[in-house]
């Protein structure tokens, strides 16, 4: 052994195993591109200002893909319409009311709203945490996060009733067995959120950032929030409270209604929210940059928007009937709403005419209030999705939140200035509440024609069976009570063991 | 047999002087010669057994040592038999050496180390040099084929150089989404993986020396998480003492296409295209509608084939230069290869360099490399994917068009004129310049200590170093037709791929006890894999039409298009540790076990070490009393083996949770396209305990010789499972993500029989038949797939893909419509189920059209209609190598086939189908016109209202072959003339590739990787004459 131990060889291979890589540590590579991983992302304020864009993304789809058909097909103001056969066979399910788990404008609605909410969650977990941050910006930031939470799980609640909640990052295993939370713990996180929001969000944005949510906005959306859960007394004085403040946040009516749907006027003074759109180009996509319902609600094949005009969403008789008119035709409507809100036969652009019936529209009507011109498609470069903005909010709702909930007598000059923007005499005073709350819901239909709240309106009112009772006077003899929230789509229970379906699915 | 006779009684001879015998020193002398061919073997080693004296042989094969009376001798030469000889006279002896390659003392490479294939307990298969220059070919891979039993070897493609990839697949698959190639070993050091990029054709065939193929898991597993599908190990031709010599090679060949599909000419085109047109409401072409006129004024019209198939030349040039003394050896070679594509316009040109040496620095030190340089030029086309092959645009061009116009200006098809815009093949061929130049340096050094008598150490450090540039310009070029290239396009891209290696093994070898034999192996090794690289592009309006990126100089008036891009990094660090023992008791008994650490930068840290053990056990029943005494057989070992292997299969950072970057939102006065913002967030879920795929594999085997070792056998039965397989599972939307995430899911079952055979069928002196037959047979199942949906793959032009996964039946079966025959009239229509769902059967079906099964009975044709139509893999694979020598003559004939094996031929879906006016092929002239008329081939229409094209068993063939791969035909001029000549051997050889192939696949060629046929490269059928002289 001696002569072994001795031996050079035996030297030289102690001075081959120095210098063996035998680091452990060698096998830990960061990943080259640092933001490749959620733990190395979150550190420049410029990191955390994407993140809450990305949080803004899934409005985009929301309301191109999803939220019309919940808001104006499913409701008595609507139906489908379009080229008929198998053109949009989910729509018409949802239209018919004979909606299963499996219908793919259900599951946008559900996943696009999760991903909002992940990133809402991301943001207002992380951003207080970036190393070095302008103050204001960040407060902004998580601000944004609190309140598009809200907004996406206002979306949620009020179309499955009870869903999942959760305020963390989740990780894949929680997501797989995450049980229903009810509608008031969710309805409660809503609240929370944007009480939050209203302090953190600044009251005015000027240049690239117009279009961001407000302290205002948070406001509006909260009164919003508390009607709809029954609470008065909140809701009225939210909303007396953006009222009270309007200069601060820069809201008023425009003098013309059509104001509000115009590519000039976006983001203007009677905007508190809306989902933010610019030119897609190409074809439509639920998930481009572009809004759609261009496309989708302008007068079928009559060339007067890009890619022709598919005629969806068509308003339905039972809505018409309800503009004030002065004779038996539509013509004679006294409601200056319509002409801005939807086309009758015998409306004319340049040199075309609505005629007096289309393929899906018998009775020649179809949505307006969208309607870029395939001439004005500005900077749109021959897409077929358009740049203009979708409202979630209006100055005109917060008004009308306010009358419903501060009743006759404090309501009334609120109700009034926008039936007085639409040519409408002023109401009646001395109204009872029940007639009170006919005549704002009245208000409110026309106000918001084709702005996805009458399902909402419908299903919140303080009778539980109004929705059903109104929904199968209009014809839509197919809904039952089940049909106040949507199926939980089953991909998703196929997932996860724990989601429960509502009943009667 | 009269050699034997006389070698018995030369023994006989000699054992009458035993008795004589006592210590006394004498000179003994004599030759050493190879049995099958009778040349003298150079630098063959004789030693004295028991001692350190040895010699070798000189130049004519000559010996002289001194030794004691009653001593043995043993003689070895690389690559055959040793051969052990009892001196008791100094009579010169005559020394016949037996190649080894079939014989149970042939050594076989294993990972870190050789061992005797007589004392294998795992399942190796091997291939010697002769086997794999046998045939013509750039990927030393494809010499596999047919002559390896386990291993499937499938060319993609007849693309010149092997360019469109081999596929080797030993014993089956074992992964759904990672690879399925085996680890490729070269002189020690393993080759990362490039997936479906070749990775052997950088080496010139006349280099390998051999080819070992590490089947069970027990070989495989000292490479532990790289070796689930097999590791195959190659040997590269190194020097030898006291043998120094010069080969040259030098072969020249034609390559032709073998079959060619025969399209409509002009006359029937026009007649076949208007009515498919009336059939479809449409109004005929102008141009087509009078047949007389079109046959007037095109006769038979362009045959495509002809224009885009050619003779293609082919040639090789190898020449090898060996040396060496007791203290130093070295190997020198250098090739060219140069193959023109039967497909006009392609070709492949590689030159390779290699130096191998090896010097004994003292008694205990000994230092060596292995060096290979080399650098291919291919200038290729698309002929690989479902639109652009070049293969099926020119069968669907009309014979109507032509490739070019009287004064020499491009032509092709005009939308206007013939209702067919397609590219012009020749134009796509002629105008794009699509240069891929690739360099590869890949070597080690070594040093092997002897620390101890029986104790060495050995240190090795390579690396392997690919360079690569892809240069695509295709510059405006006018045309009067076929969709020219308007606009100039140029890219390139040139990457450099580092690898580098650190090893270190300590080896104990020792005998004890007599009858006890212990060799082990401890080692560490550390690989690291890099990439860098760079790219380029410009498309507009180019200046000058010169392939130049400069801006400066060449500044397009008009860039539409332009990208740039760097990137470089760590694709993986890998660090391991393996140890194995080998036992050996009295040569009867055999054990091994080994284990191999496995950690990756590429797992999880929880999970960043994986361990692979495995046993195995032979035993030699031939060594034992019982098995003495049944004289006919020479040699019976059974073997048994059960181990693990893994498979990486995880990406970098896949344990991480990564930001999406790609969401935009917009803010802002966005009236147009303005106000886009950039956003950031997750988009898929993680799995913090992601791992590699697990593959266990049991292994039972017999190997032996009978009949005076005339016929060998070896037979393996095998199962393999491949657990924790990697699959991408949706999640739930309400984690906020929506891209699948990997998990270790679901389990895939390989079963399977490995046989070959060798027979020794005639042996005399004059006339030798050798015969060597494999057979391999395996059965593939998806056992479960766990969390995961089922996987849709492959032509994705109707929805769904053409090829499915699903639990219980073969992965990537072909998955489509069954049909039921040909409407025969509108009575048969209106009783069958709607053929596509949603429409009126009156106007979307007739009278000729197929009949779909309505496999679930709704009524309705749809989605859910869909079945298990066939899959790829073959009932069994085989290979026949008769080999006969004459004197000087030697022919052997090399037949390879498959049996069993679909093949969805979706060339067919063009041919037959009329796409966008296209050409038919010929069968449609048997189209269905009326009741009674086809049972088989539809109604011609053009836009298919039916479906008759969907992905249907109308598409499935039998893709069973047999082929006649090699047959080669040598002469060894006689040794006097060649002694006239001053040269030691020359050999003058004609070769036929491909020669004849049998089979009922009506595309161009069966041997189809994936089963699907898209209108590939076919393979040529090469006819070569060659000489091989040795200096």
């Amino acid at each position: 052994m001696k002569k072994i131990f001795l031996s050079p060889y035996i030297i030289l291979f102690f001075i081959a195993l120095f210098f063996t890589q035998c680091k452990k540590s060698l096998l830990t590579i960061e990943p080259t591109i640092p933001i490749n991983s959620v733990d190395n992302f979150y550190k420049t304020e410029a990191e955390a200002i994407a993140a809450v864009n990305a949080t803004y993304t899934p409005l985009s789809a929301i309301y191109n893909g999803s939220a019309w058909h919940f808001g104006d097909i499913m409701s008595d103001d609507c139906d489908l319409g379009g080229g008929g056969g198998g053109d949009g066979l989910e729509t018409a399910e949802l239209d018919n009311f004979n909606v299963t788990p499996f219908n793919p404008i259900i599951n946008t609605m559900w996943a696009q709203c999760y991903y909002g909410i992940l990133r809402a969650n991301l943001v207002i977990e992380r951003v207080p945490l970036v190393p070095v941050m302008n103050a204001s910006t960040r407060n902004r930031s998580i601000g944004e996060g609190r309140f598009l939470r809200a907004l996406y799980y206002y979306h949620l609640v009020r179309v499955f009733g009870d869903i999942p909640l959760y305020t963390n990052v989740i990780t894949a295993d929680q997501s797989s067995t995450i049980t229903r939370s009810s509608k008031q713990d969710v309805y409660n996180q809503i609240i929370a959120d944007l009480k939050v929001a209203e302090t953190l969000l600044p009251n005015t944005y000027v240049g690239d950032n117009k279009g961001r949510a407000t302290a205002g906005t948070a406001k509006g959306l909260l009164a919003s929030v508390y009607l709809t859960t029954g609470d008065k007394t909140n809701a009225a004085a939210k909303a007396k409270e953006v009222i009270d403040n309007k200069a601060l946040y820069g809201y008023d009516l425009w003098t013309d209604y059509g104001d509000n749907f115009k590519l000039e006027n976006e983001n203007g003074k009677e905007s508190l929210f809306e989902v933010q759109y610019r030119s897609g180009g190409g074809q439509w996509s639920d998930y481009g940059a572009g809004q759609k319902m261009n496309t989708f609600f302008a007068p079928r094949a009559q060339d007067i928007v890009q890619s022709s005009g598919y005629g969806w969403n068509v308003p339905t008789k039972n809505f018409i009937d309800t503009y004030d008119k002065s004779g038996v035709a539509y013509s004679t409507i006294t409601d200056k709403r319509r002409n801005a809100s939807m086309w009758i036969p015998g409306d004319t652009y340049g040199s075309y005419t609505q005629p007096a019936s289309l393929v899906g529209s018998p009775m020649g009507l179809n949505v307006k209030k969208y309607f870029v011109p395939v001439a004005n498609t500005l900077g749109d470069n021959g897409g077929w999705t358009c740049a203009l903005n979708v409202p979630i909010m209006r100055y005109a709702e917060v008004l009308l939140v306010y009358a419903e909930a501060a009743g006759p007598t404090l309501g009334k000059a609120a109700i009034d200035q926008v039936r007085a923007r639409a040519g409408l005499p002023a109401l009646a005073t001395g109204l009872s509440d029940a007639q009170w709350l006919t005549a704002v819901y009245k208000e409110r239909r026309l106000e918001f024609a084709f702005e996805m709240h009458r399902w909402y309106d419908l299903l919140r009112h303080p009778d539980p069976t109004y929705f059903l009772t109104v929904m199968r006077a209009a014809g839509k003899t197919n809904i039952q009570a089940k049909h106040r929230y949507m199926p939980i789509p089953q991909g998703e229970r196929d997932k996860n063991p724990n989601l429960t379906q509502n009943d009667g699915y | 047999m009269k050699l034997k006779v006389s070698l018995l009684c030369l023994g006989f001879f000699l054992g009458t002087f035993l008795h004589q015998a006592y210590a006394q020193n004498l000179n003994a002398s004599g030759s050493v010669k190879s049995k099958t061919t009778g040349d003298p073997l150079v630098g063959a080693t004789v030693n004295v057994k028991g001692t350190k004296n040895s010699v070798v042989t000189d130049a004519s094969g000559n010996f002289s040592i001194s030794i004691q009376k009653g001593a043995s001798l043993v003689f070895t030469y690389t690559g055959m038999g040793a051969v052990e000889y009892k001196v008791n006279t100094a009579t010169p002896i005559l020394i016949q050496m037996e190649d080894a390659n079939k014989s149970m003392n042939e050594v076989v490479v294993i990972g870190y180390g050789a061992k005797k294939r007589r004392d294998l307990s795992t399942s190796i298969s091997s291939i010697s040099a002769k086997e794999i220059t046998a045939a013509p070919v750039a990927d030393a891979a494809q010499a596999l084929q047919g002559r390896v039993s386990g291993v499937t070897i499938v060319q993609g493609s007849g693309a010149p150089g092997g360019t469109g990839g081999t596929g080797i697949k030993i014993r089956g698959i074992s992964s759904l989404t990672g690879t399925n190639n085996p680890l490729i070993v070269i002189d020690g050091y393993p080759l990362p993986d490039q997936q479906s990029d070749n990775v052997l054709n950088s080496f010139g065939t006349g280099e390998i020396e051999s080819i070992d193929v590490l089947k069970d898991a027990a070989a495989a597993s000292i490479y532990g998480v790289r070796a689930s599908n097999g590791v195959i190990m190659i040997t590269t031709k190194r020097g030898k003492a006291g043998k120094s010599g010069l080969t040259v090679d030098i072969y020249r060949g034609i390559q032709q296409a073998w079959q060619l599909p025969t399209m409509l000419d002009a006359r029937e085109y026009a007649i076949l295209n208007t009515e498919a047109r009336i059939a479809s409401g449409l109004t005929p072409i102008a141009k087509l509608a009078d047949f007389n006129a079109i046959e007037n004024q095109f006769g038979k019209g362009t045959n495509w084939m002809n224009e885009i198939f050619r003779r293609a030349a082919m040639q090789n040039v190898t020449l090898t230069a060996t040396g060496g003394s007791d203290k130093a050896q070295y190997l020198f070679s250098a090739g060219y290869f140069k193959q023109d594509g039967i497909l006009y316009k392609t070709d492949y040109e590689r030159f390779n360099l290699r130096f191998n040496g090896d010097v004994k620095v003292n008694s205990k030190i000994k230092i060596g490399n292995s060096l290979s340089m080399s650098k291919f030029i291919e200038h290729g086309t698309d002929t690989y994917t479902a639109f652009n092959s070049i293969v099926l645009l020119a069968q669907t061009a009309p014979p109507t068009v032509q490739p070019r116009n009287t004064d020499g200006t491009y032509a092709g098809g005009n939308g206007s004129t013939d209702g067919f815009n397609e590219p012009n093949p020749i134009y796509q061929l002629e105008v794009p310049h699509n240069k891929n130049i690739k360099y590869r340096i890949s070597g080690n050094i070594y040093t092997e200590i002897n620390l101890m008598k029986e104790l060495k150490f050995k240190a090795m450090f390579g690396g392997d170093f690919n360079y690569q540039e892809i240069n695509n310009f295709s510059p405006a070029t006018p045309s009067t037709g076929g969709r020219p290239f308007i606009q100039t396009g140029y890219s390139v891209q040139k990457g450099l791929y580092p690898d580098y290696l650190a090893e270190y093994t300590l080896t104990y070898d020792k005998s004890f006890w007599k009858k006890h034999k212990i060799n082990a192996v401890a080692g560490y090794t550390f690989q690291e894999n890099k990439y860098s690289y760079v790219v380029a592009g410009r498309g507009g309006n180019f200046t000058q039409n010169i392939p130049v990126l400069n801006d400066v100089i060449f500044r397009p008036t008009d860039i539409s298009q332009t990208y740039n891009g760097a990137e470089d990094g760590v694709n993986s660090r890998l660090m391991s540790y393996f140890g194995r023992v080998n036992y050996d008791y009295d040569n009867r008994g055999f054990l091994g076990i080994s284990v191999r650490r496995d950690g990756s930068s590429n797992f999880a840290p929880k999970n960043k070490f994986a361990i692979f053990p495995s046993i195995s056990a032979a035993w030699r029943l031939s060594q034992e009393k019982f098995m003495q005494n049944i004289k006919w057989v020479d040699e019976f070992k059974m073997r048994a083996s059960f181990g693990y292997t893994g498979n990486p299969n995880v990406a970098a950072n896949a344990y991480l949770q990564s930001i999406n970057q790609s969401f935009q939102y917009t803010f802002g006065n966005s009236s147009g396209s303005g106000g886009v913002v950039g956003g950031a967030a997750p988009s898929r879920s993680y799995n913090p305990d992601i791992k590699w795929e697990k593959n266990e594999q049991l292994d039972i085997g017999f190997d032996g010789s009978v009949l005076g070792n005339r016929l060998g056998f070896s037979v393996d039965v095998y199962q393999r499972r491949s657990k924790d397989l990697i699959l991408y599972v949706a999640p739930p939307f309400v984690s906020g993500t929506y891209e699948s995430v990997p998990f270790n899911t679901g389990t895939l079952q390989n079963r399977g029989i490995d046989i070959s055979l060798n027979g020794k069928i005639v042996t005399h002196n004059e006339f030798n038949w050798n015969a060597n037959a494999i057979l391999s047979t395996y059965k593939n199942k998806v056992v479960s797939l766990g969390l995961a949906a089922p996987l849709d793959n492959g032509f994705t032009r109707i929805t769904g893909g053409s090829l499915r996964t699903t639990q219980g039946l073969p992965a990537n079966y072909f998955y489509g419509f069954v049909t039921e025959g040909i409407f025969q009239t509108w009575a048969e229509v209106a009783a069958h189920a709607v053929q596509t769902a949603g429409t009126d059967p009156t106007t979307s079906t007739a009278p000729g059209d197929i009949k779909f099964k309505d496999i679930n009975g709704d009524g309705i044709i749809n989605d859910q209609d869909r079945a298990n139509i066939g899959n790829a893999n073959p009932t069994f694979t085989y290979g026949l190598t008769n080999t006969f020598t004459y004197k000087n003559f030697e022919l052997s004939v090399f037949v390879q086939g498959s049996q069993g094996n679909k093949v969805l031929n979706f060339s067919r879906w063009y041919t037959e189908g009329g796409v966008s006016n296209g050409n038919y092929s010929n069968d449609v002239i048997g189209r269905w016109t009326a009741a009674g008329t086809s049972s088989k081939m539809p109604r011609l229409t053009l836009n298919d209202p039916n479906g008759n094209n969907r992905v249907s068993d109308r598409f499935v063939e039998d893709g069973s072959y047999l082929r006649i791969k090699n047959v080669r035909f040598a002469y060894t001029i006689p040794t006097k003339w060649a002694d006239r000549m001053k040269l030691k051997k020359t050999q003058l050889y004609l070769s036929a590739q491909n020669l004849i192939t049998l089979t009922n696949y009506s595309g161009m060629d069966p041997e189809i990787g994936g089963g699907v046929d898209l209108g590939f490269y076919p393979q040529a059928r090469t006819l070569l004459v060659g000489v091989t002289v040795d200096f």
